[in-house]
């Protein structure tokens, strides 16, 4: 069962108003909390050469239009739509393309039979809560390093969907992509990952 | 009838629940009568909840003090 976040909170009202107020550690805050998020959007659409400069006049444009903002969304979805806005424009401006293809090596056909049966065994993963296998510091490292060797589109999807708990349909409308286009981000984002574990896993028996 | 490569292929989508019924109804029936497959979803699932856990970040030199600094004068500049 996947959660979603509530779009607002008392909390983030608060924040908002400090920031319209010029609190010096909001702008912290809010800097720390979603400038990674906000990139992570922009690579994955107008590319690496030109994400962080779109990033840096989304903020600009953020903090101008901050006392317009009508909270209809969170902080977040706004901040992500503005970055994801300015390098939609960048894009067109650029006539850049990435392509969904991009860096991915599909799973090995020959681990199935012709009628589509595995050869091999599945067994259960010795640790099995994601807790046991974050406390492997180097199972960490290899699950940090496989992320950021994805392509910036599946780290995007990734991001939004499984750790920000960001709703598919708005996904698709943040990235600019259909909704089978996302699963098949996810999909390929996902199973890279799982056989960065596995194959940590099947190494250390 | 669903084979293994059928489940490795809408294992997500599956997760998601992101199917149509009568297709995920069949990839149910398989995954009762495959042990492999069972022991396949269940590593995409805590797969999943590593990278929630986790949290793996965007590589990011951007100096967000600075930034943020920047954008504190911008404001106070503009509003």
């Amino acid at each position: 069962m996947k959660f979603f976040f509530k779009p607002k909170t008392r909390d983030e009202q608060h924040l908002i108003q400090r920031l319209i107020d010029g609190d010096q550690h909001a702008f912290e805050q809010v800097v720390s909390e979603y400038h990674n998020i906000m990139l992570s959007v922009a690579r994955a659409i107008v590319g690496e050469a030109f994400a962080d400069e779109v990033v840096q006049e989304a903020w600009v444009s953020a903090i101008k239009a901050l006392p317009k903002f009508e909270g209809r969304s969170s902080l977040k979805t706004w901040l992500v739509h503005i970055a994801s806005n300015g390098a939609k424009s960048r894009v067109r401006r650029e006539n850049r393309h990435v392509s969904l293809d991009e860096g991915w090596e599909s799973v090995s056909a020959d681990k199935f039979d012709n009628i589509g049966h595995r050869f091999d065994d599945i067994y259960a993963w010795d640790n099995e809560t994601p807790e046991a296998i974050l406390a492997n510091e180097q199972l960490q490292s290899i699950i940090e390093s496989s992320f950021q060797q994805l392509p910036a589109l599946q780290r995007a999807a990734l991001t939004l969907y499984d750790m920000e708990g960001i709703k598919m349909e708005e996904i698709c409308n943040i990235l600019d992509i259909s909704a089978s286009n996302l699963r098949v981000l996810l999909h390929r984002a996902r199973t890279t990952l799982h056989h960065s574990i596995e194959q940590y896993q099947d190494n250390e028996k | 009838m669903y084979q293994c490569k059928d489940i490795a292929d809408e294992v997500n989508s599956y997760i998601d629940g992101a199917l149509p019924l009568t297709k995920r109804v069949g990839l149910f029936f398989h995954l009762l009568l495959c042990s492999c497959c069972r022991n396949y979803l269940q590593q995409i699932r805590t797969t999943i909840s590593v990278i929630t856990v986790s949290h793996p970040k965007e590589r990011d030199n951007t100096d967000t003090k600075a930034l943020a600094q920047h954008l504190h004068a911008l404001c106070k500049h503009d509003h």
